[in-house]
């Protein structure tokens, strides 16, 4: 595994280990009650409840890097759920209902009070059930109506006028959800939610994010880059699954400070810097060195990935007055524009521009079925934009069928016909 | 019934998506709708005549350019097609329900299409937001995207319809939805219809105009009354919902009867009645919302189909082609229901639209064998 070049990484990694004991602690010797839920749900709601939360995808991720995630898929596919169905979602169902099969990182997930799902993909509402059904615990889910009206250049709408980028129907549904959530979180916890508290949190969470707008702006502007994309994704993900808490707040400005620094000191992750790279899509969890593997070879470096850029653009909320309604205008749409048509071509091809990419890796998650909709557009717009655009198929989580090296071959050869130097 | 009324029931299913971009006069009176989770009386009450896409054997090169591979069933790779092909220039609409992902992403796709300037000419594009999640909140979100859809119609054809219009063709459909249901009755017990023979007359529910759909299925319950009961084991057809009578056909080739499926186009056309007595919209949505099934139906109300359907069934095979990514989740549950009532069952994997694969043939004969056996060591 590639050093860490970042104490923030380091101390990024350390916090979440401690948070997960604490948690298990919690629950286990405190018998105090804890959330699993999608990363797209509002975990500010279930923090100001005191309901600590663990994001799915974040457990996902731990298990595939941990090299677990094959056992526990084997044990999924002989229990007769075709090999097609999505792995990322389900993975983490995988270690509770086969929990035998394998190791599941940290002493493993213990029952939760509540698990919390918003219905993005057909198939969500179908893996937390079976997950319910396995812990005994309560699920309650966010279902999710489609946008019928779809602003191209959506983050230009999403932080003053979001009241514009969602129509009001979607956004009243949304809001009755969470008005519905909160009244189970308030009665699992035995608290009122202090809605002064809510918009306090909120006002936290943009500034939090302003700060990673300017973490990007500098990755963006620097002569080169100051941080590789993974340690980028290490750090943000650890603050967003606590966003708007003090340790989030001072977290950010670590990180930020960090790069601020490496970039006045003219140290760049990958020193001699040629080629600027874009990963569109989930990160490769059980295979992170595969983004370091071209920075020797072909002074090539992973700049871009969806985790830094979306937190800005996707979370920003201005105009708090009603802060659950803003809080319903990013719930409603969330990872929608991250993969679909129109949203998430238009945006990428603006960050890439914005990045100075010079070609672009896109994903093709074969077991994703939700996440691989909307990339032949997205690898088009690149195309048209001059970005050279290499498709890698594989699946972030399972590394059964993924030749490691055969990737790196196939890489290379398109740095070097495809990608001017 | 004579035969020119079977014909017409079964023409009444099998054309009417294939002949778009033939006639620009009829397309002009038509709405395209991608799956039954519209309710087509709201279409009909503005003067429409609903069409449904359908899977089928014909190539898909201009749908294959835009859609990636085994994410979106076959009948929307040719509703993709049709559109690319400007088969679908002249139609009045497009309506699309949020039933399901591929569903939602057709209409997301079909925008994006356009707003690029890849097809030129498509008609109105719409989503139909009915969500499928149990609630209050949720019957009034359906109740209102009924009641905007209705009014969308309505502007479109010129022909506002006020509760009582919408009274009417609901209690139009319902008379049809009664003569569905006789001749699905007909697959109880000692079957007397073959399930590739009735699902097109079942499917053609949704395109035929109601009164002559349920003189024409009412019909063919009465010329199927005094038929010998057909042989052999019976199969229900559960999985993904097919919209073809193609996996009728492979199963019962084996000797095997198909006696009921977990399908709009089969059993579902078939459903219960929709009352009429409050706001009809509400009605309406309410109806479609519990009934639609699709990849959105919720687990337990599906299990509940499914239980339902199990009464006299011999066997079960599962329909699971690669674009599904939610009935398989299922298959855990199906299986202990199955073992509990004793009743074994198949997986098929290949695309329901499309003549069975060599794998699934073994599949349909192996477990056909098995229920043969089954049956023999039972008589003794």
């Amino acid at each position: 595994m590639a050093e860490k070049q970042l104490q923030s990484t380091l101390a990024a990694t350390a916090f979440q280990k401690q948070w997960f004991g604490d948690l298990r602690r919690r629950v286990f010797e405190e018998r105090r009650p804890y959330a699993l839920i999608q990363a797209d749900v509002p975990f500010e709601l279930f923090d100001l409840l005191e309901i600590p939360a663990v994001s799915n995808q974040w457990w996902s991720s731990l298990v595939a890097a941990k090299r677990q995630a094959p056992a526990f898929l084997d044990a999924m596919a002989g229990d007769g759920l075709a090999e097609q169905l999505c792995r990322y979602c389900s993975l983490g169902l995988a270690t509770t209902r086969y929990g035998r099969a394998g190791e599941a990182p940290w002493g493993g997930l213990p029952a939760p009070r509540l698990l919390c799902a918003r219905l993005t993909c057909d198939c969500i509402h179908r893996v937390f059930s079976l997950w319910a059904e396995a812990f005994d615990a309560e699920l309650f889910e966010i279902d999710n109506p489609g946008a019928s009206e779809l602003p191209p250049r959506w983050w230009e709408l999403s932080r003053h006028r979001w009241r514009e980028l969602v129509e009001p129907h979607r956004l009243e549904f949304v809001r009755a959800t969470l008005e519905r959530l909160i009244e189970r979180l308030e009665s699992i916890s035995e608290r009122r939610l202090d809605r002064a508290a809510l918009r306090e949190r909120l006002e936290r969470v943009n500034r939090q994010e302003e700060i990673f707008d300017a973490a990007r702006r500098l990755i963006a502007e620097a002569p080169a880059t100051p941080v590789r994309m993974t340690e980028q994704i290490a750090n943000v993900m650890a603050t967003q699954w606590v966003r708007g808490t003090n340790w989030a707040l001072a977290h950010a400005q670590h990180f930020y400070d960090e790069l601020r620094h490496r970039v006045d000191a003219g140290i760049a992750a990958c020193p001699g810097e040629k080629l600027r790279l874009m990963w569109v899509g989930a990160g490769l969890w059980h295979d992170t060195d595969f983004y370091t593997a071209f920075e020797a070879s072909h002074g090539a470096v992973f700049v871009w990935s969806m985790y830094l850029a979306f937190g800005p653009d996707g979370y920003i909320r201005y105009g708090l007055d009603e802060p659950l309604d803003a809080l319903a205008s990013r719930t409603a749409s969330f990872n929608e524009f991250l993969h679909h048509p129109p949203w998430a071509a238009e945006w990428i091809v603006a960050q890439a521009r914005e990045h100075r990419i010079d070609a672009a890796l896109v994903l093709h998650p074969k077991s994703m079925k939700p996440s691989a909709t909307g990339r032949l557009f997205i690898e088009r717009a690149l195309e048209e934009a001059g970005v050279p655009v290499l498709p890698v198929e594989a699946d972030v989580v399972d590394a059964r069928a993924w030749d490691p090296a055969a990737a790196r071959r196939a890489v290379s050869t398109f740095l070097d016909e495809r990608v001017p130097q | 019934m004579g035969a020119n009324d079977i014909d017409e029931l079964r023409a009444g299913f099998d054309l009417p998506f294939w002949a778009l971009g033939s006639d620009a006069t009829s397309d002009r009176g038509t709405v395209v709708i991608s799956w039954p989770s519209v309710p087509v009386e709201l279409v009909r009450a503005a003067g429409f005549s609903p069409v449904f896409a359908r899977g089928g054997e014909a190539p898909t090169p201009a749908a294959n350019r835009v859609l990636e591979p085994d994410l979106f069933p076959n009948r929307i790779r040719q509703l993709v097609e049709a559109a690319l092909n400007g088969r679908l220039a002249n139609v009045a609409a497009i309506v699309v329900p949020r039933s399901s992902d591929p569903d939602y992403k057709s209409f997301l796709y079909l925008r994006e299409l356009t707003r690029r300037g890849i097809v030129a000419g498509l008609p109105p594009v719409w989503l139909f937001d009915l969500l499928h999640s149990d609630g209050a909140d949720t019957q009034a979100y359906d109740a209102e995207r009924a009641r905007a859809l209705s009014a969308r119609l309505a502007n479109l054809s010129g022909r506002p319809s006020g509760p009582e219009d919408l009274r009417r063709e609901i209690a139009s459909a319902n008379r049809a939805r009664a003569a569905a249901r006789r001749l699905h009755s007909m697959r109880a017990d000692a079957p007397l219809i073959a399930g590739a023979e009735i699902l097109p007359l079942l499917g053609a529910f949704w395109q035929l105009e109601p009164a002559r759909y349920a003189s024409l299925a009412e019909a063919a319950a009465d010329s199927v009354i005094d038929r010998p009961p057909l042989v052999g084991p019976r199969v229900l057809l559960a999985g993904a919902p097919v919209d073809s009578a193609v996996q009728h056909a492979a199963i019962e080739a084996e000797g095997a009867v198909v006696v009921a499926e977990l399908s709009p186009f089969g059993s579902g056309a078939a459903s219960a009645d929709i009352d009429t007595s409050d706001d009809p919209l509400t009605a309406l949505a309410e109806h479609y919302r519990r009934e639609s099934i699709a990849a959105r139906m919720p687990v337990k109300a599906l299990m509940h189909k499914l239980d339902d359907a199990l009464r006299g069934v011999d066997a079960v095979i599962l329909s699971l082609p690669p674009d599904d990514a939610t009935f398989g989740w299922d298959y855990p549950r199906v299986r202990e229901l199955l073992a509990r009532r004793s009743i074994p069952h198949a997986v098929l994997t290949g695309d329901p639209a499309l003549a069975a694969t060599g794998t699934d043939s073994n599949r349909i004969r192996t477990l056909l064998g098995a229920v043969a056996s089954k049956r023999e060591t039972r008589c003794g």
